[in-house]
């Protein structure tokens, strides 16, 4: 145990070494901390109406600028963050623990039920995702854990593919033919052995996940079959500056940049694992 | 596939809480008695199990009839053929725009591996592999309709009754999603011709005395193309999906707007539909790509087998 647990820290440091690596972590961590200390970190009250203020530009004072109502963008994007992540985070645990289970299942089982399994999820795949979580979302309702939930299992087919291949490969290798030899029972393989071998290309993943979550709840709340208005989130919050557009551009041009800044560092961070993962692979 | 798919819409849809007969009649009177409703649900064959109703829908589809709306009353193919010319102007646009500045992008880069037009090429690929499409979506809507107001941000207006305030019309949408589309195609073919330009066979052609350009025509680029067709075959996907956003963005008339609209309405008929006809386009645009593949490379064609 103590060589994996050692592994792991050295796959972390060598993603951190790199200046992509870095910056993105750090992008991240600073969305995650304004999010989770909103309470402290926000300069005002995100609910706050101020008269004076509608529609101010941004400046020292605001700066983002205020909206229709006078409330402190910056502010409301911090506060919509929350929302944001803790789908992405729960969206992501579920995609993640549904696609693993269901790839290790469909690898260690074989024959037939492998197949049937996996034809499911080429028809999950042949859907466009937007379409499919425009349907789910409009038959299962929209609040926080349902979209979760709904992002999570439109993620999992796709996760499941990737555990499967992983999986069959590394049950190849000849480390698990020894654990074989030696008497290890199939489960036992799997998950001590198998498992944190996989680890670090699933949590690539993971990572993919949180991105891709963050993309479909914003495409979602941005039509408006996600998360509405007064709730915010980054992808509402667009919505909510889509419709003042003409009144002023920065409504919704903060939380388009912030979305796009999410995205950019998780697809960035998961790249930078797998390139540390296997140093050949990185041009 | 096809069916599978099908299934799957079924049931899904029919989870959907909130019935269609309430919203349908709801929207046109008032006071409504739970008598006219058991009728309309009669009437439209809603009161029956599921499973009937699956069987009904399946079998009217081979004879080209896929019901009627419930809720305008109008037959769902003449209102998919109402929607069906703005989307596939759309995509095709945008299809043509993204395979031409895809080519030309890859290219240049190809050309110069490794200059800084290289890896501005590799910057535009990965920034459009990440963006999503509503927000390239509204910079543009910022650029050319608020800070630079030269193009009218949304409506549609077809080409034959005003060529110019069509093409004005049609010009953010396709740029949106032709950059979404452009991405996975200039990334994939990027990287392949620059496998095929520094191959043994190029080096082998470069020694016979072949001159460049014709390396690049008979030796290069047919080798480039053949993963890059998969990819155009994927990016169809993508932009079916996408299609929808941009269409409720700019208020563009097509399928997309009619799924939207049909998800708020509850409208099972016209989703099951619209679907269904995404799934077959994907089907048939996969085939025309496997098709392709023959005539890119004879090995694979099907004649050889």
């Amino acid at each position: 145990m103590r060589i994996i647990d050692k592994e792991k820290n050295t796959l972390f440091r060598r993603v951190l070494r790199k200046p992509l690596g870095r910056i993105s972590f750090i992008f991240i961590a600073i969305l995650f901390i304004s999010a989770i200390f909103a309470d402290f970190l926000a300069p005002m009250d995100p609910n706050e109406l101020d008269t004076v203020n509608i529609f101010a530009k941004p400046s020292l004072h605001h700066l983002f600028g205020a909206d229709d109502l006078g409330r402190d963008v910056l502010s409301r994007v911090m506060y919509g963050g929350r929302i944001s992540l803790i789908i992405a985070f729960f969206a992501s645990l579920i995609a993640m623990s549904v696609g693993v289970l269901w790839g290790f299942l469909a690898a260690q089982i074989g024959g037939w039920i492998d197949d049937v399994m996996m034809r499911i999820v080429d028809a999950l795949l042949a859907i466009p995702i937007i379409l499919l979580a425009l349907i789910l979302v409009a038959a299962l309702g929209t609040n926080v854990a349902v979209l979760a939930i709904i992002i999570g299992t439109i993620l999992a087919p796709a996760t499941a593919r990737l555990a499967r291949s992983a999986v069959i490969s590394e049950l190849q290798l000849d480390y698990s033919h020894a654990a074989t030899v030696v008497g290890a029972s199939r489960l036992r393989i799997l998950f001590s052995e198998v498992l944190p071998n996989t680890a670090p290309v699933l949590m690539a993943r993971a990572v993919i996940c949180a991105s891709d979550t963050i993309i479909i709840e914003a495409s979602l709340s941005f039509v408006g079959l996600g998360i509405n208005p007064p709730n915010a989130s980054w992808g509402s919050l667009t919505r909510t500056g889509y419709e003042q557009l003409f009144n002023g551009y920065w409504l919704v041009l903060a939380p388009a940049m912030i979305i796009l800044i999410a995205i950019w560092s998780f697809n960035t961070l998961s790249d930078q694992i797998l390139e540390a993962l296997d140093p050949r692979s990185g041009a | 596939m096809l069916f599978s798919v099908s299934v799957l819409i079924f049931v899904v849809l029919r989870l959907l809480p909130g019935d269609p007969v309430s919203i349908a009649i709801g929207a046109g009177h008032r006071g409504v008695g739970a008598e006219e409703l058991d009728q309309y649900r009669t009437e439209s064959g809603l009161n029956r199990p599921y499973s009937v109703q699956y069987w009904l829908w399946l079998t009217k589809i081979f004879t080209g009839d896929f019901g009627v709306s419930y809720f305008s009353q109008e037959k769902v193919l003449s209102m998919i053929g109402g929607h069906l010319m703005p989307t596939v102007e759309l995509t095709f646009t945008a299809l043509i725009a993204a395979v031409i500045f895809a080519f030309t992008l890859a290219i240049i880069g190809a050309t110069w591996p490794r200059s800084f037009a290289d890896r501005i090429v590799t910057a535009i690929a990965s920034l459009g592999m990440a963006i999503p499409t509503f927000i390239t979506a509204i910079i543009l809507l910022l650029t050319f309709g608020i800070w630079f107001p030269i193009l009218p941000t949304r409506g549609y207006m077809p080409f034959s009754e005003d060529p110019i305030e069509n093409m004005r019309l049609i010009a953010m949408p396709t740029m949106t999603l032709a950059f979404a589309a452009m991405a996975p195609i200039l990334r994939m073919l990027r990287s392949s011709l620059g496998d095929a330009a520094t191959s043994p066979w190029t080096r082998t052609a470069e020694g016979k005395g072949l001159l460049w350009p014709k390396i690049v025509r008979k030796h290069i680029f047919p080798n480039a193309l053949i993963p890059t067709l998969t990819v155009v075959g994927i990016t169809f996907g993508r932009m079916l999906g996408g299609v929808v956003l941009i269409e409720f963005i700019f208020a563009w008339p097509g399928i997309g707007t009619l799924m939207v609209d049909a998800i708020f309405k509850r409208d099972y008929m016209i989703l099951q539909a619209t679907i269904l006809f995404a799934a077959l386009a994907t089907i048939i645009v996969n085939f025309l790509v496997d098709i392709a593949y023959g005539i890119v490379d004879p090995r694979l064609s099907f004649k050889n087998k």
